[in-house]
């Protein structure tokens, strides 16, 4: 009884327009463990575990919390993994804790990129890459069976250069050629030799998916579906029917009205999942009018988005933003690449921001992914001079706070208030100047980078005995 | 104010006549006929040069009828000039303005050569005008990358490629259309280009980023006295003494800090220290993703130029990378780079530091003419502030 009820209390959620039969339920519910619904098992699970870290207090920091405050000369402590304490008052701290002075120095939370293919994209890109990448299925359309997690090359040494922009959290997304490109994964940034040693435990799965040109010149290029906006549309809302009717099946079967356990279709459990919105919707769309179009396809199919990605023309509907609880997750200043950004503008994040939207913004880009702060900053700069008041703890929250929100992690990180995890970001000075650094940088307590500490800056296994990357050109085949 | 090279000047008054520059002084008064602008607590430069871009060639990069960089049939190879396609109506041009870019080198991509990308042109940012500043600055080839299998599938053939260009193009004589050996491998058109370059000194700008090409490069150049600008350059760093004592010049995105293809496995931030610190001539263009490289071809080389000072490169370093090292580079020196007298008045007046990427120009001048502030992102910006949200009357209504 219990697992059927949580069954329909999702469906009351997701959906509700949808009628639950409650007076049909007379037969026997079966018995179940949550674990066990194909939707919400967990075959290749998180193996991370923190690695060593000391208790430490940072003390005379300037400190941007990400829940949208600022400290001066504030001292913070970091013990088993999380923070305990953010204050500007002494903190009084058992001997053998590690004591950091940030006298003029910034501390914000690790930074979150909710957009990443690190490791799906991966460097070296190669010849064969631009064939067959690890980003995109191709082969269909509609792919929601696969899991990106299965394409990360963890050895991507683009993980190490995020790392030293302080980012401490990444989902990684498949790429949008699809309508419907797969599962997420979201990871930490911690060096290791296997994705289920970065994957953060108990982090919600997301699904992408993408609107407008990328699926339509991906797929009708080559005389396949979808080849149009309005097949687009049509592809994704096939793919919901379906899956509703595979839902009923397992209704049904929990029930009891049904005998016969649903054979598992690795498809329609990832747009179950959705439907019961356990699965968080990532959508990659431009414009405006697609962004509307898609709002009244996920009432009508019956789940929530929960952001929209690059959402370049967001600042024109921000009021459909808001009714629909969807976030925007956005660039600083990305334009006219592609017909559907044409209308980019830099104010995007602030006027969006504004209204009242939950915003974030994203790299897409293992380049853009090592400087999120400045985009930020920059983010932040646009509004200003189109007059609005953003302040710096404000505009932080783009990259810490309100990009927990939209992994469904905030209660874990994102900010650093006592109880949540020890994930920050020691800055050299103001976290949006261009010529500041991340100095340190903790994950669950563990000093994971230093700036200053070349054993504390990981290295891909592929970046060693490369002549070309080594300082002495002679030095590879040198005794070392 | 802060001159190309560094140099600063606090209350300065600059003084531009008829489009050019005629004095810099410190607390002199202005003349009696002139407009005046206050500029006090703003930092006050020339304005800026990226030195690798598509402006004036494309419009949306993913619509080949507005991309006019790259030319995929015909005869054309070294003779592909871009300077015929240049669009002066071009929207990219008011935002890169707008962000205090006023000259542009602009460089083809792509002919049906092995080797030959055609050649580049330095355009003004001047939207609306005449925006070509000089045509044929530069012969463009590439080596190497990921589509090498358009080429054969080696390298080496295409060093071989170039050489024998070079080589069929010294024994070339215009006059004498037998001269023409029946084998001749580059045809009429672009052996005659190929000629007018080693004739008029025109330099060669190579798209290498691995140390092997680059010392190929200097080699190659060596040979046939050829001028050599690198662009790319990834791995330049590793031949940084090499590439100053040929007093060969890179053109680097100070962004590439990834060994993202195994042509750059070197790539690191402190590229642009490191070649300065051992006397190379350096300047900017940032891609990002190629989206970078003429859309917002403005902010983001300064935004790349406070990310190599930020890796070591001294600030005055950075902007003559902006200023006058490009404007050597490609040979406009004469007219852009400086605020010494006589130079086209180029000028940026800052609202804060230029090489931070929330910064924005306040004013821009280019050849004393003062640009506009419009543009089609501020005109989305207006039309669709927060002040409007209660608007009844749509969005098109507005200006």
């Amino acid at each position: 009884m219990k697992l059927v009820s949580f069954i329909l209390a999702c469906f009351v959620v997701a959906s509700a327009a949808e009628v639950i039969p409650r007076a049909e339920a007379a037969p026997a519910p079966r018995d179940h463990d949550k674990a066990s619904l194909p939707w919400l098992s967990d075959p290749y699970p998180s193996t991370y575990t923190p690695l060593p870290r000391q208790d430490t207090l940072l003390v005379n920091a300037t400190v941007l919390d990400g829940a949208g405050r600022r400290f001066e000369h504030a001292n913070l402590l970091m013990r088993n993994g999380k923070i305990v304490a953010l204050s500007t008052t002494p903190i009084s701290v058992p001997a053998g804790t590690e004591t950091i002075d940030a006298k003029g120095r910034w501390v914000t939370p690790g930074i979150i990129d909710v957009h990443s293919h690190d490791g799906a994209f991966a460097a070296p890109f190669t010849s064969l890459d631009l064939e067959e990448s690890d980003v995109s299925e191709t082969s269909r359309p509609a792919t929601p069976d696969v899991w990106v997690e299965h394409s990360i090359t963890v050895q991507d040494p683009s993980f190490a250069r995020a790392l030293a922009g302080g980012v401490t959290t990444l989902q990684i997304l498949p790429g949008s050629n699809n309508l419907i490109g797969g599962r997420s994964v979201i990871v930490k940034n911690v060096p290791a030799t296997t994705v289920q040693a970065m994957k953060f435990p108990g982090a919600p799965y997301g699904l992408k998916m993408a609107c407008g040109e990328s699926p339509k010149y991906a797929f009708g290029e080559k005389g396949k579906f979808p080849g149009s906006r309005m097949g687009n549309v049509a592809g994704v809302r096939d793919e919901f029917l379906e899956a509703a009717e595979y839902r009923q099946k397992w209704l049904d079967y929990l029930s009891g009205k049904r005998d016969k356990r649903p054979d598992d279709d690795l498809k329609e459990d990832t747009l179950v999942g959705v439907l019961n919105g356990d699965i968080r919707v990532h959508w990659h769309c431009y414009r405006a009018d697609d962004m509307a179009t898609l709002f009244d396809l996920a009432k009508e199919e019956g789940f929530h988005i929960t952001a929209f990605h690059h959402a370049v023309e967001a600042y024109k509907i921000p009021q459909l933003f808001v009714a629909n609880h969807t976030c925007a997750v956005v660039w600083s200043d990305w334009w006219g690449y592609k017909m559907e950004a044409l209308d980019g503008i830099r104010e995007n994040a602030a006027f969006v921001d504004a209204a009242g939207v939950c915003v974030a913004l994203h790299s897409d880009s293992p380049w853009l992914g090592q400087r999120l702060t400045l985009e930020a900053g920059k983010a932040m700069a646009s509004g200003r001079r189109a007059g609005l008041k953003i302040s710096a703890e404000h505009a932080i929250q783009w990259v810490t706070l309100n990009s927990a929100k939209i992994l469904g992690l905030d209660t874990q990180i994102g900010s650093l208030e006592p109880g949540k995890n020890a994930d920050l970001v020691l800055w050299s000075g103001d976290p949006f100047s261009v010529y500041t650094k991340a100095d340190q940088v903790f994950i669950d307590g563990a000093l994971v980078y230093d700036r200053n500490d070349p054993a504390r800056r990981p290295r891909s296994d592929f970046e060693l005995g490369e002549p070309s990357m080594s300082d002495k050109p002679a030095a590879v085949g040198d005794d070392q | 104010m802060m001159d190309a090279s560094g140099g600063r000047i606090d209350d300065a008054t600059i003084v531009i006549r008829d489009g050019h520059y005629e004095s810099v002084a410190r607390g002199a008064p202005p003349p009696s006929d002139a407009r005046v602008i206050d500029a006090a607590g703003h930092l006050v430069t020339p304005g800026l040069m990226n030195a690798d871009t598509q402006l004036g060639l494309v419009e949306v990069s993913s619509l080949p009828e507005t991309r006019d960089y790259g030319v995929n049939r015909g005869p054309l190879g070294a003779a592909f000039d871009v300077q015929y396609g240049l669009n002066a109506n071009s929207m990219l041009l008011p935002v890169a303005l707008g962000d205090g870019l006023t000259r542009a080198a602009t460089s083809p991509t792509a002919t049906p050569d092995p080797v030959f990308l055609g050649m580049g042109a330095v355009l003004r940012v001047q939207p609306g005008g005449d925006i070509l500043d000089r045509p044929r600055a530069a012969m463009y080839a590439g080596v190497g990358g990921l589509d090498i299998r358009r080429e054969g599938g080696s390298r080496s053939a295409q060093w071989q490629l170039l050489r024998n260009a070079f080589d069929e193009a010294k024994t070339f004589n215009p006059s004498r259309s037998a001269a023409v050996p029946r084998d001749q491998l580059q045809n009429a058109v672009n052996i005659a280009a190929l000629r007018a370059m080693l004739d008029t000194h025109m330099p060669l700008a190579i798209r290498a980023t691995r140390e092997s090409d680059i010392r190929q490069a200097v080699a190659l150049a060596r040979d046939y006295h050829l001028r050599l600008i690198v662009v790319g350059g990834s791995e330049a760093w590793r031949c940084a003494d090499l590439l100053a004592a040929n007093k060969v010049a890179v053109v680097l995105d100070p962004e590439a800090d990834i060994p993202w293809t195994f042509d750059d496995l070197g790539s690191r931030a402190g590229n642009a220290a490191m070649l300065v610190k051992a006397g190379v001539t350096i300047a900017f263009s940032v891609s990002g993703n190629t989206i970078q490289l003429s859309h917002n071809a403005g902010s983001a080389v300064r935004e790349g130029a406070g990310l190599a000072v930020a890796s070591g490169l001294p600030y005055a370093e950075a902007l003559k990378a902006l200023t006058v090292n490009p404007a050597h580079i490609f040979d406009i020196s004469d007219h852009y780079g400086s605020m010494a007298r006589g130079q086209d008045a180029d000028l940026v007046v800052w609202d804060g530091d230029p090489l931070e990427p929330s910064t924005a120009a306040d004013v821009v001048f280019v050849r004393g003419v003062q640009a506009g502030r419009v543009t089609h992102q501020s005109l989305l910006r207006d039309r669709y502030a927060p002040s409007h949200a209660q608007d009844r009357w749509p969005a098109a209504y507005r200006p």
